[in-house]
């Protein structure tokens, strides 16, 4: 019995440990797939941190060039509205002076300044200074007095100098640094085409602006802008000087021709008020020679011998002639002198025209002149009926003067601008060109055989010429030696008020 | 009545006349209401003792409190320059207490904490307090201890944001005004109370990334070793270089990637920015960083950035309930502000469409923020973060 139960014992002892042994291995066989889990997920969790290592990576690039392009962005507005602002003035002095601290701050940058080169003297001297006290003023004007030829090696290079990719500070970048009391900078040529050129430097010290290329560049424009701003300065100031020396020039030739003017009206005056004074004074013994020489040839006073009579015609005559004269020179001189007021009222030109040529209608038979007057459908003229009719005596009897026998004179009034042109033209011998211009001179008369056998005053064209003037109209002659002439002028017409 | 607010900007180029126009925008808003505080924020340009007193010379009676930063958020628009300044008229069932402490980098960050704390509940007795909002100068290298000592002395019974400089030599220093002068190495702040209604929402929008490690060494902010490693190598792996590389590349690592401390039941890592890579290879953050944390490096993106303001406007917005939103209080980090670049108006519009256009926005870019975290087992306890955008909306 005893050994039984010492079998059974041995042999559940053996079972128990068979089960054991068998728990343990699955327990076993359960550690080491946790640990091959535990493994896998140490595995995936370096995995993904080395995965999120390449996120960071990528993500930090990606906020560099966001920052940068930020800052360029903010930097190019920036830019725009500094450009905009020193292109508005055209005072060279002005230019610097339009460059504000808050411009170079929204630029990036804390300080700058800028400097002229002036070759003769090989100096620098300061233009703009924003960001300094005035001892730091002095001390850049100090540093770039000592470094001025390394300075202008910058404007004649052409090229920006900066402290960017200088990993270690050589001396002169960190006696610049120093002068620009600060950490980064940009120095960048100011080269206007004409004038002096110079340089602007701008620098900072923030630790949130490192600086790169972009910065170079954007500093570039902004010395370009400032460059082309002063040219513009410096080409306005020029065209000014240039337009003001003009303008005292011209002021000085008006003043002249003032002068000039005022002297020849006076003279004018002078002629006109001599003229009318002689006239006056001819009209007294003329009016007694006339008198007196018509009361010879009236025989009141007894019988005259025919050669006696014969001298006193001629007297009578050649008085008549002066009297005309002096009759003309009066009325040129109380025109001119606008003591003559024109009486206007609506005038027909037809009938006027007429009138004259009835008047002189004994000559243009005598020459078998054909005659003719065309005023169709034209209004009437706001002008001195008797002054106008004096008008066309003297030019249809210069025609006639002028007109060989069965010649042709014609009047014509038609529309013009304003009022009405009439012309008068006749198929006489016409007058030379040279001569055209001075016809309407006082006392002028046409040098040619006709002239030369008939009398005549030279004042009728002068007298026609003011009336038409006084009417505020014009007159001018056309004519070609052989061709005939045809003077033409212009007179106001009347409107109906009604 | 409930509470009346103005909140005016000044951008102009001259700060006195920027001054003058905030103010009168502010008066304007503010209508026929006192202004029982008035609150200034600017950038540095715009930061002048002088500039603070001719606020104070123009509101003799009122209390002013002025705090810088990179830029600063009004309803305008966000500015990289300008002074942003609101006057807040509060019911007569509303109150407030301001306090300071200097010296806080000398003294131990606990003890300047409750000395805060101290002042900041003077007279708070019986007075339900709301909400507390701190601002520091001051490089606090015991962080964790100075809020702690703050909110041992006023309790943790209501949420504590702010804005603070931390280790960072990156970045500028922040400058606060309080009683009639400039405060240096020096926190301050107020404590809102009686009947304030508001929603808080805090949020950064950054992603771990990576797989996660272990802080196996580390003092205060300073961490030596992570995975039993010096720490400076988790940096120098992803980043492929040397200790050289990572501090020539230290603003933009800062920025961009910071590390995430795994906080258990929180939705979000708390943010710890690289401030420093030192010679023995341990790394220097913004805020401390517990030995045994879990930490991940994080990864954040514009679109990210902007659905976490979207997301704390919207929790704001929620804890506020049915009320509408007076003014919107907004404290958004300068990282978040060079990660947006010039999307950075989208964050505003985002508040905008959140609260609507009746709610008057204020705020400012800061380099570190002060928030509680959001989980219940965090019992209102206040953190430092970084890389955060923290919203508080004042009901009306």
């Amino acid at each position: 019995m005893r050994v039984d139960i010492l079998m059974l014992a041995a042999a559940g002892g053996f079972l128990a440990v068979i089960i054991l042994s068998v728990v343990l291995a699955l327990k076993m066989e359960r550690i080491k797939e946790l640990g091959n889990l535990v493994s896998r997920l140490k595995d995936s969790l370096n995995e993904m941190d080395e995965q999120a290592k390449l996120i960071v990576r990528t993500d930090m690039e990606l906020n560099k060039t966001q920052e940068q392009l930020d800052k360029k962005v903010v930097g190019l507005y920036a830019l725009q509205r500094l450009s905009r602002s020193i292109s508005t003035t055209l005072d060279e002095q002005q230019t610097f002076k339009m460059i504000e601290a808050s411009n170079i701050e929204e630029l990036g940058f804390e300080k700058a300044c800028a400097f002229f080169w002036d070759e003769g003297a090989r100096e620098f001297s300061l233009q703009m200074a924003i960001g300094y006290e005035e001892d730091g003023a002095q001390g850049l004007a100090s540093f770039v007095a000592q470094e001025k030829e390394r300075l202008a090696q910058v404007i004649s290079s052409q090229n920006a100098l900066s402290c960017l990719g200088a990993k270690i500070k050589d001396r002169f970048t960190a006696e610049a640094s120093r002068a620009l009391q600060a950490d980064s900078f940009i120095i960048s040529p100011i080269l206007p085409k004409d004038g002096k050129k110079g340089f602007l430097a701008v620098a900072t010290s923030s630790r949130n602006a490192l600086l790169n290329e972009g910065d170079e560049e954007l500093v570039a424009i902004l010395a370009n802008q400032i460059g082309q701003a002063l040219e513009n300065a410096r080409l306005f100031e020029n065209t000014w000087r240039a337009q003001q020396g003009l303008e005292k020039k011209v002021d000085e030739r008006t003043r002249e021709l003032k002068t000039a003017l005022e002297e020849v009206e006076q003279l004018s005056k002078r002629k006109t008020d001599f003229i009318s004074s002689v006239s006056h004074e001819l009209r007294t013994p003329l009016t007694s020679i006339k008198g007196y020489s018509s009361i010879l040839l009236a025989g009141t006073l007894g019988e005259i011998p025919p050669a006696v009579r014969e001298r006193l015609e001629k007297i009578n005559s050649h008085s008549d002639e002066l009297t005309r004269m002096v009759n003309d020179l009066l009325d040129i001189a109380r025109i001119e002198s606008g003591k003559v007021v024109m009486h206007k009222v609506p005038v027909s030109l037809k009938e006027t025209a007429e009138k004259a040529a009835d008047l002189l209608s004994m000559q243009i038979k005598a020459k078998n002149i054909e005659f003719s007057c065309a005023a169709a459908g034209i209004a009437e003229a706001f002008a001195d009926r008797g002054q106008i009719e004096r008008v066309f005596i003297n030019l249809l009897s210069n025609a006639v003067k002028f007109t060989p026998a069965k010649g042709k004179i014609a009047v014509r009034a038609t529309a013009a601008a304003g009022g009405i042109q009439v012309d008068v033209s006749d198929t006489g011998c016409g007058i030379p060109e040279e001569a055209q211009a001075r016809l309407f001179e006082e006392f002028y008369r046409v040098d040619n055989p006709i002239n030369e056998g008939v009398k005549g005053t030279g004042l009728g064209l002068a007298l026609v010429k003011r009336i038409i003037e006084a009417h505020e109209g014009k007159i001018w002659v056309k004519s070609k030696p052989g061709s005939g002439t045809t003077f033409s002028f212009t007179l106001p017409r009347f409107s109906n008020p009604a | 009545m409930g509470i009346s607010v103005g909140i005016g900007i000044g951008t102009l180029k001259d700060p006195y006349q920027a001054v003058q126009a905030a103010l009168k925008q502010a008066k304007a808003k503010l209508g026929p209401a006192q202004a029982s505080l008035a609150i200034a924020f600017s950038t540095e340009k715009f930061f002048h003792l002088h500039l603070f007193k001719t606020i104070s010379s123009f509101l003799p009676e009122t209390p002013l409190l002025g705090y810088s930063g990179t830029a600063v958020y009004a309803t305008e628009g966000i500015f990289s320059d300008g002074i942003a300044i609101m006057l807040l008229g509060l019911p007569e069932n509303a109150y407030f207490n301001l306090g300071y402490v200097e010296e806080i980098n000398a003294a131990s960050g606990g003890a300047c904490g409750e000395e805060l704390g101290a002042r900041l509940i003077y007279g708070f007795k019986n007075i339900r307090r709301d909400l507390g909002i701190i601002f520091s100068d001051g490089i606090l290298r015991k962080a964790d201890e100075f809020l702690r000592g703050l909110q041992q002395r006023i309790g943790l019974s209501f949420p504590l944001i702010g804005a603070c400089a931390l280790d960072n030599p990156q970045a500028a220093k922040p400058s606060i005004y309080y009683g009639q002068r400039l405060l240096n190495n020096a926190a301050c702040g107020l404590v809102l109370g009686g009947k304030i209604s508001f929603g808080l929402g805090s949020s950064h929008g950054w992603k771990p990334l990576g797989k996660p490690r272990q802080i196996t060494r580390s003092l205060g902010n300073i961490v030596y070793e992570i995975d039993g490693e010096p720490a400076s190598r988790v940096y120098e792996g992803y980043f492929s270089c040397g200790i050289d590389k990572l501090r020539q590349d230290l603003q933009t690592i800062s920025v961009f990637y910071p590390i995430g401390i795994h906080l258990t039941a929180e939705k979000e890592y708390l943010l710890r920015n690289l401030a420093a890579v030192q010679d023995d290879g341990s790394l220097l953050f913004q805020g401390n960083v517990l030995q045994q944390s879990q930490i991940r490096l994080m990864i954040g993106t514009k679109e990210s950035c902007l659905e976490a303001i979207r997301n704390a406007a919207e929790t704001a917005k929620r804890g506020l309930g049915s009320r509408g939103a007076k003014f919107v209080l907004v404290f958004d980090s300068v990282s978040r502000y060079m990660l947006l670049g010039r999307s950075r108006q989208a964050a505003l519009q985002a508040l905008r469409d959140a609260f609507g256009p009746q709610a008057q926005i204020f705020g400012l870019c800061t380099y570190a923020e002060i928030a509680p975290l959001t989980a219940l087992g965090n019992k209102g306890r206040a953190y430092f973060h970084n890389q955060t955008a923290t919203i508080a909306a004042i009901g009306e």
